[in-house]
C-alpha cells in the first residue's frame, strides 16, 4: 500500500514540478528578506567585529587598577563626620531601610556606628576629601574623577566580582576586557589585547579568579592572558635550546598547514583561534623581552614609582608594567590587588594596602601624564562594592572591622575623556544612601565603552538565540563625567 | 449612454462656470459648515484625476495595441470621469481654501494651477468628443500632465512645507551649546519637529507663524503666543495642557506630542523672557532654564541626535590602501566607523625602517594621528612627517629626535598635540613650534629642556600646555630586599646566588646570624659555596637610597645521607608525609602549607627515627629542618635526644637539647635546629627522639594546648 502512495508522490509532472520549485525558491527568497540571517551557515556572528569604534573614542586604552576585597570608601575619599560624631550608636531602621545583611554580620545583635580612625582633608579644586592614607593619590586630585555613588545589588566577593567584570552576577558571560578585544581589536598585533596582572597585599585577602577575565561565549582568542608574577613575566617566552627563529617559523608555518587541513573538515573555530594564538605568542617573542626588561627605566621613573617597582610581584611593578603595555598599544591592561576585605582590624591592615598601592597608583598617572598619553589612556580604580558604617564583630576602642555594604561605594577615574578633578554624586551623612546621581554598574560599563568610542548597545554578540552585551538590558551613559 | 454622457458634460461644464465664478467673488464667501466639511474631501478626491490622468496617457501612447476601436472609447469615458473629478477637485479646493490660513502665493499658485488643470481636462474631453487633430490633442494632453506636476507640487508644498521630499538629504548645521543662543539649541529643534509643519510661511494654522521670529512674535489670529515671564499665562502653553481631546490642544490630536522635557523647556525658556538671542552661559546659574536645557541636552544625546562629530574636510582613504599599509609592525585604520581621519601606529623598534614612514605617503592627507613612540626617528624623518598636513597628535616619545628636525613640523598647521619626551630636544628648538596656531599641549619630560627653562616658554606661550618633569620628590626610599635564587636543599657543589632587582645596588651578607650593615659587612661579589646549613642574612645598600630591610633565610646544606631509615613512631594520621624516606630525600617543605608530602606532624606522641650508615660515620652535627607557625601551634621541638651506638638494640643517650622557644607570635618560617655532636661521636646507628611542645605557652591565644612540631628534614654532617 505505502508503495503505491510513494509511487503516486513520483509521478510529478514537468509542470507541476518547476510550479512547486518556483514557489519554494520564491519563499526562501522572500524568507531572506524577512529574516536576515536565514541563509548564514549558522555560525554566531564572526569572533572579531570589524574593530572599527562607533564614534569617536576619547580613550584608545584602559588600565583598570582594581582594588580585590572592597577597600572601604569610609577610610579613603569618603569623609563622613558624622559616624565619627556618633561612634558606638546603633545604626537607625531609618537609614538601614531592611538593606540584607551578609552571613557575616546576620547574627549581630548590634550594628553600632562606627567613625574612620584615619584624619581626612580637601584637596585640589574640588575639594575631594582625602584621607591622610592616600598622600600620594591626594596630590593628583585634579586629574582624577571621584565617583562617589557607584552601586550594584551584590553583596558577597564572587558575585559582585562576576558584576563588575562582565555585567551580571551569574559567570559565563565575557569579561569587560574582552568585550573590549572583541569590538575594537589589539592596537600592537605582537601583543594581546587583554592583559592581566595579579598582586597581593598584607591584608585580608579574597580569591581571584581566572572566569573575571574569561572570554565568556566569546571567542577565546579574546582571554585575558595572565601575566606571572616572578622575574620572567611570560614563561618560555625564549626558544628552547638548540633551536633558533627560523626554526620556530618553519614549526609554526607547517603546524598551520596541519592546522589548515583540519579546520575543513571539522570546521572547529577552536582551530582556528589555537593558531592566532601560536602566532601572537611568535610575535609576543620579540615584543615581551622589551616591555619585561625593568632595568633601563631611568631612575626618576624608579623614585617616583617606589622602590617595589622592580620586584615582579608586587603592585607596584604591576603599574610599571601597565604602564609599558599600555604606552605599547595593549587595549585592556587588569590589575588585580588582593588584601582589601577588612572585615576585622581595619586600623592594621588598611595602612599597610593603602601604602602597597597609593604611591604607584599616583606615578602611574603622573608618568602617563608625562608622556603624554594620560588624555588616549582610561585609568580607573576601585574595588567590587563598599564597606558598611557600622562595625562588624567587636567594637574595641582602637580597632573595627565592616562588612560589606552594595548600596554606595566609591571608585575614582582619570584621563582618557573623562572629566578631571570633580568629585560626582553624593552620599547621605551617614554613609549608608546614595543622595544624589547614583551610577550602577551597568551604567558605568556603559560609560566606560562610551569613552572608548563604543554604543554599549550596539556592541553585541548573538547566543543561545539572543543578542547579549556588555550592559546586558540596563545601563546608561553618565554623560556628566565626560570632559 | 448618450443621456449619461449628456448630463455629464452640462454637469461639467457647469462647475467649471462656477469655478470662474467662485474666482471673482471668493473674497465675500461665507461657507456655512456642511460646505467646509466638503471642502475638507479635497485632498482625498484629487488622487482621482491624477491616477485617470496618467492611465489615459498610457492608453493613448499603447493606442495601436488595443483591438480596433476600443481605445478611442475607453479614451472617451476615461476623459468624462477625469474632467469630472478634476472639476469636483478643484471645486472642493476652492472651499478648502476658504477655511485654513494658508500663505497667499503659495496657496495662489496652487489655485491658479488647480483650476487650470481642470479646465483644460474638459478642453481635452470636447477635443476628443469633437474629433478635432489628434497631434494637437496629444499635445495639449502632455501640456495639462506638466499643469498637473504643477499643481501637485504646490498642494504638497502647503501641505509639508518646502524642502520635504530631499530634507533627509541635507543634515542641518550642527548647533552646540556654546555656537548657538539658548532658543535656537534647545527650543527651536522643538518647534521645528513638533509645530512648523503647520505653523510656517506657506501654511499658518490659526493665522500664526512660527518659523519665522518677527512673524513668531507677532503671534496669530487669537494674539500673542506666549507672555514673557508668565508661562501660566501664555496662550501656546495653555494649548499644551488642554487635554488632548479639546480642540484647541496643541499639537492636535494624531500628530506627534511633545514630551514633558521639551514642554518644560519651553516653558523655562517663557519664563526666563522669551528672549532669542541669549546664549546659554549668559544665564544665571541658578536659572531653572539652565537645568532644563542640561537635561534636554542629556536626554536628546541619549535618544535622538547623533554623537557630535568632528568634520573633516578631506576625503577618505580608499579602504584597499588602508589595508594595504597594515603589517604586524603598523597599524594603520580609521579613527572610528565611516570616519576619513586615520591613526598610524609603529611597533618594534627592530622592525622599523625609513620606508616605514614613507610608505604612509599614500595616506598623507588622512593622517590625523601618527604614533611613533620608541621608534628609531631622526631629525631627518620629521621632514617626510611635515607633508602629512592634517596631523593634530603627535607622538615621539623617545625617538632619536634631537631637536634640529623640529623646524620641519612647523608646516603643520592643523598640529594640537606633541610629545617630545625622552628625546633630547633643547628649550630653543621648541621655538618654531611653539608658534603653531592650533597647538595647545607639548610633552617635554626626560628631554634636556630644564624646568627654569620650561617655565620660561610657559609664560612665553601661555595657550600652550608645557608638560616637563611632574615628579619632585627628594625623600629618600628604602630599596627592596635582596633575593635567594637557590630552591629547596643547596646540594653538594651548588654555589649561593643573591639577586637584586635594581642595577647598582650593593648587597651586604653575614654568616653568623650578626645584621649586615652597609659600612663593614662582607660585600657579596659573586656566588659562594657554604658546608653546612647556615642562617644566612642579607640586605641591599644603593647611594641616594636608605639600605633595604634584611633577607634572612636559613640555608639547608646537603649532608651525607644515612643508608637506611626508619620510623619508629608514626606520624599523626593527618600529616603522614612520605615516611620514613622523606626525611632524607631532600625535598623541603614550604613554609605555609604543611599538609603537604614532605612534612611530618607530631602531636601526641614525640617523633623517633632511627638512622643506619652501614659502618662507623663519625659525626660533627645534626640538623633537623622544622616548621614554625605560631598561629597553627607549630613549635619548634621542646627537647630533642640523640641516642647512638654500635648495636642497633643498644643505643646510648650521646646528646640532650633543649631549644629556646618563642617568646611571641613570629612570622611563619621552615627552621634549623643545629645540634653540635661531641668529637669522638662516631658510630653506626643514631636514633633522634624529639618531643613536641606539650603545652602552649602562657602568652599563646591557646594557651595550655597540646603544640605540633613538623619536620621535613634531616641533615647529617
Amino acid at each position: 500500500m505505502e508503495n503505491e502512495f510513494l509511487k503516486n508522490r513520483f509521478h510529478v509532472t514537468r509542470r507541476h514540478f518547476l510550479g512547486k520549485m518556483s514557489l519554494g525558491l520564491g519563499s526562501v527568497a522572500l524568507g531572506s528578506l524577512l529574516i536576515p540571517d536565514l541563509l548564514k551557515s549558522g555560525e554566531d556572528g564572526v569572533p572579531q567585529l570589524t574593530g572599527l569604534p562607533h564614534f569617536a573614542p576619547k580613550a584608545k586604552r584602559v588600565i583598570y587598577l582594581f582594588q580585590n576585597g572592597a577597600p572601604s570608601q569610609l577610610e579613603s575619599f569618603d569623609y563622613k563626620p558624622l559616624l565619627n560624631k556618633m561612634t558606638g550608636e546603633e545604626l537607625p531602621a531609618s537609614i538601614r531601610m531592611g538593606q540584607r545583611l551578609t552571613g557575616m554580620t546576620s547574627g549581630q545583635a548590634k550594628f553600632p556606628l562606627v567613625g574612620s580612625h584615619f584624619s581626612f582633608k580637601q584637596y585640589g579644586q574640588s575639594g575631594a576629601w582625602v584621607s591622610e592614607l592616600f598622600p600620594h593619590t591626594a596630590k593628583i586630585v585634579d586629574e582624577i574623577c571621584f565617583i562617589k555613588t557607584m552601586h550594584t545589588e551584590a553583596i558577597n566577593h564572587d558575585p559582585a566580582l562576576t558584576f563588575m567584570q562582565s555585567g551580571a552576577q551569574q559567570g559565563n558571560r565575557p569579561s569587560m576586557g574582552s568585550w573590549v578585544s572583541y569590538g575594537l581589536g589589539s592596537e600592537n598585533k605582537n601583543l594581546p589585547a587583554f592583559c592581566v596582572l595579579l598582586s597581593r597585599g598584607r591584608g585580608n585577602g579574597q580569591g581571584v579568579y581566572s572566569k573575571l577575565w574569561s572570554n565568556g561565549f566569546l571567542d577565546s582568542v579574546h582571554q585575558g592572558v595572565q601575566f606571572s608574577s616572578s622575574e620572567e613575566r611570560v614563561l618560555y617566552l625564549q626558544d628552547p635550546a638548540g633551536r633558533d627563529r627560523e626554526g620556530t617559523r618553519k614549526m609554526l608555518d607547517h603546524l598551520a598547514q596541519l592546522n589548515a587541513i583540519n579546520y575543513k573538515e571539522f570546521g572547529d573555530p577552536e582551530i582556528e583561534t589555537k593558531v592566532q594564538q601560536y602566532e601572537m605568542a611568535y610575535r609576543m617573542q620579540t615584543a615581551v623581552p622589551e616591555l619585561s626588561d625593568l632595568t633601563h627605566e631611568p631612575d626618576n621613573i624608579i623614585k617616583m614609582y617606589g622602590a617595589d617597582c622592580l620586584s615582579p610581584g608586587t603592585y607596584a611593578s604591576n603599574c610599571l608594567l601597565a604602564r609599558k603595555l599600555s604606552e605599547s598599544g595593549v587595549r585592556f591592561v587588569q590589575l588585580y590587588h588582593q588584601g582589601w576585605d577588612q572585615h576585622d582590624n581595619m586600623v592594621g591592615d588598611m595602612p599597610l594596602q593603602a601604602q602597597d598601592v597609593d604611591r604607584a597608583t599616583a606615578a602611574l598617572i603622573m608618568d602617563l601624564k608625562q608622556r603624554g598619553l594620560l588624555e588616549e589612556t582610561l585609568v580607573i580604580w576601585g574595588g567590587e562594592f563598599g564597606r558598611t558604617n557600622y562595625c562588624q564583630g567587636n567594637l574595641r576602642k582602637n580597632n573595627y572591622g565592616r562588612d560589606h555594604h552594595p548600596r554606595n561605594y566609591t571608585i575614582w577615574m582619570a584621563g582618557g575623556g573623562v572629566r578631571p578633578g570633580i568629585v560626582y554624586g553624593q552620599t547621605d551623612d551617614f554613609g549608608y544612601n546614595i543622595v544624589k546621581d547614583p551610577v550602577h554598574v551597568n551604567d558605568f560599563h556603559a560609560t566606560i565603552l562610551h569613552l572608548l568610542g563604543l554604543n554599549h548597545e550596539q556592541l553585541t554578540f548573538k547566543h543561545l538565540g539572543r543578542r547579549y552585551r556588555l550592559t546586558d538590558v540596563a545601563g546608561k551613559v553618565v554623560h556628566d563625567l565626560l570632559a | 449612454m448618450n443621456t449619461i454622457n449628456r448630463v455629464v458634460f452640462n454637469v461639467i461644464f457647469c462647475i467649471q462656470i462656477l469655478l470662474v465664478f467662485l474666482v471673482f467673488v471668493e473674497e465675500r464667501i461665507q461657507l456655512p459648515a456642511w460646505l467646509q466639511v466638503v471642502g475638507r474631501l479635497h485632498p482625498l478626491v484629487l488622487h482621482l484625476p491624477i491616477g485617470f490622468l496618467i492611465f489615459l496617457a498610457i492608453v493613448a501612447i499603447l493606442q495601436r495595441q488595443f483591438i480596433g476601436d476600443s481605445a478611442r472609447h475607453i479614451l472617451h469615458i476615461g476623459l468624462l470621469v477625469t474632467s469630472l473629478s478634476a472639476s469636483v477637485a478643484a471645486l472642493f479646493g476652492f472651499f478648502l481654501s476658504l477655511q485654513d490660513d494658508y500663505g497667499r502665493d503659495a496657496l495662489m499658485l496652487h489655485k491658479m494651477s488647480g483650476v487650470v488643470v481642470s479646465w483644460f481636462c474638459y478642453a481635452l474631453l470636447l477635443w476628443h468628443h469633437n474629433q478635432g487633430k489628434m497631434k494637437l490633442f496629444y499635445g495639449f494632453g502632455a501640456l495639462t500632465l506638466v499643469t498637473l506636476i504643477v499643481a501637485g507640487h504646490t498642494g504638497a508644498v502647503l501641505t509639508h512645507g518646502q524642502n520635504f521630499v530631499l530634507a533627509p538629504m541635507f543634515s542641518p548645521p550642527v548647533l552646540t551649546v556654546d555656537n548657538a543662543s539658548v532658543y535656537e539649541f534647545a527650543v527651536q529643534p522643538i518647534l521645528d519637529r513638533k509645530c512648523f509643519s503647520c505653523h510656517n510661511e506657506t501654511r499658518a494654522k490659526g493665522g500664526l507663524v512660527m518659523s519665522s521670529v518677527d512673524k513668531f512674535k507677532e503671534g496669530g489670529k487669537h494674539g500673542k503666543a506666549w507672555v514673557e515671564g508668565k508661562p501660566e499665562e501664555s496662550r501656546m502653553i495653555k494649548a499644551f495642557y488642554l487635554p488632548l481631546s479639546h480642540d484647541e490642544h496643541m499639537p492636535p490630536d494624531g500628530k506627534p506630542q511633545l514630551t514633558p522635557v521639551e514642554v518644560s523647556t519651553i516653558e523655562a525658556w517663557i519664563k526666563s523672557g522669551a528672549d532669542f538671542e541669549k546664549k546659554l552661559n549668559q544665564f544665571a546659574d541658578g536659572d531653572s532654564l539652565k537645568f532644563i536645557v542640561a537635561a534636554f541636552v542629556a536626554s536628546r544625546a541619549d535618544a535622538e541626535a547623533p554623537i557630535v562629530e568632528k568634520q573633516y574636510n578631506f576625503n577618505p582613504a580608499s579602504f584597499d590602501v588602508v589595508a594595504e599599509l597594515n603589517t604586524p609592525f603598523r597599524s594603520v585604520f580609521p579613527l572610528y566607523q565611516n570616519s576619513p581621519a586615520i591613526q598610524a601606529d609603529f611597533f618594534l623598534k627592530d622592525n622599523f625602517q625609513a620606508k616605514s614612514l614613507e610608505e604612509l605617503k599614500s595616506v598623507a592627507n588622512q593622517l590625523v594621528v601618527l604614533n611613533l613612540s620608541k621608534m628609531p626617528v631622526t631629525d631627518k624623518d620629521l621632514e617626510v612627517i611635515s607633508s602629512f598636513r592634517n596631523v593634530e597628535i603627535l607622538n615621539l616619545n623617545f625617538t632619536r629626535v634631537q631637536g634640529s628636525g623640529l623646524s620641519h613640523l612647523a608646516r603643520l598647521e592643523n598640529l594640537q598635540s606633541l610629545s617630545l619626551a625622552g628625546t633630547s630636544v633643547k628649550s630653543n628648538d621648541l621655538e618654531a613650534i611653539l608658534k603653531l596656531p592650533k597647538l595647545r599641549e607639548i610633552f617635554i619630560w626626560n628631554s634636556q629642556v630644564t624646568d627654569e627653562q620650561r617655565d620660561a616658554l610657559a609664560k612665553k606661550y601661555p595657550e600652550v600646555e608645557i608638560i616637563g618633569n611632574l615628579f619632585s620628590d627628594s625623600k629618600v626610599l628604602t630599596l627592596g630586599k635582596p633575593r635567594l635564587e637557590n630552591d629547596g636543599v643547596i646540594r653538594k657543589g651548588e654555589l649561593i646566588t643573591l639577586k637584586h632587582s635594581m642595577p647598582g645596588v650593593t648587597i651586604r651578607i653575614s654568616k653568623d646570624s650578626s645584621d649586615p650593615d652597609s659600612v663593614s659587612s662582607e660585600v657579596y661579589k659573586e656566588p659562594f659555596a657554604i658546608n653546612e646549613s647556615t642562617v644566612l642574612k642579607a640586605r641591599a645598600c644603593k647611594d641616594g637610597w636608605y639600605c633595604s630591610d634584611i633577607l634572612e633565610v636559613t640555608c639547608f646544606v646537603e649532608g651525607i645521607a644515612p643508608a637506611q631509615v626508619e620510623l619508629l613512631s608514626p606520624a599523626d594520621p593527618q600529616y603522614p608525609g612520605k615516611g620514613a624516606p622523606g626525611l632524607t630525600d631532600l625535598q623541603k617543605g614550604f613554609a605555609d602549607i604543611f599538609k603537604e608530602p614532605s612534612w611530618l606532624g607530631y602531636r601526641s606522641q614525640p617523633f623517633s627515627a632511627a638512622f643506619d650508615f652501614e659502618t662507623r660515620m663519625s659525626l660533627k652535627e645534626i640538623v633537623i629542618s622544622y616548621g614554625k607557625n605560631i598561629g597553627g601551634f607549630i613549635f619548634p621541638p621542646d627537647e630533642v635526644e640523640i641516642w647512638a651506638g654500635d648495636d642497633k638494640k643498644n643505643l646510648k643517650l650521646v646528646k640532650k637539647v633543649k631549644s629556646k622557644l618563642p617568646t611571641g607570635y613570629t612570622p611563619n618560617g621552615v627552621e634549623a635546629l643545629p645540634i653540635a655532636l661531641d668529637a669522638n661521636t662516631s658510630y653506626q646507628y643514631y636514633r633522634i627522639v624529639a618531643k613536641p611542645v606539650a603545652k602552649l605557652p602562657e602568652w599563646h591565644d591557646k594557651k595550655g594546648e597540646k603544640g605540633w612540631f613538623f619536620v621535613d628534614e634531616i641533615f647529617f654532617y
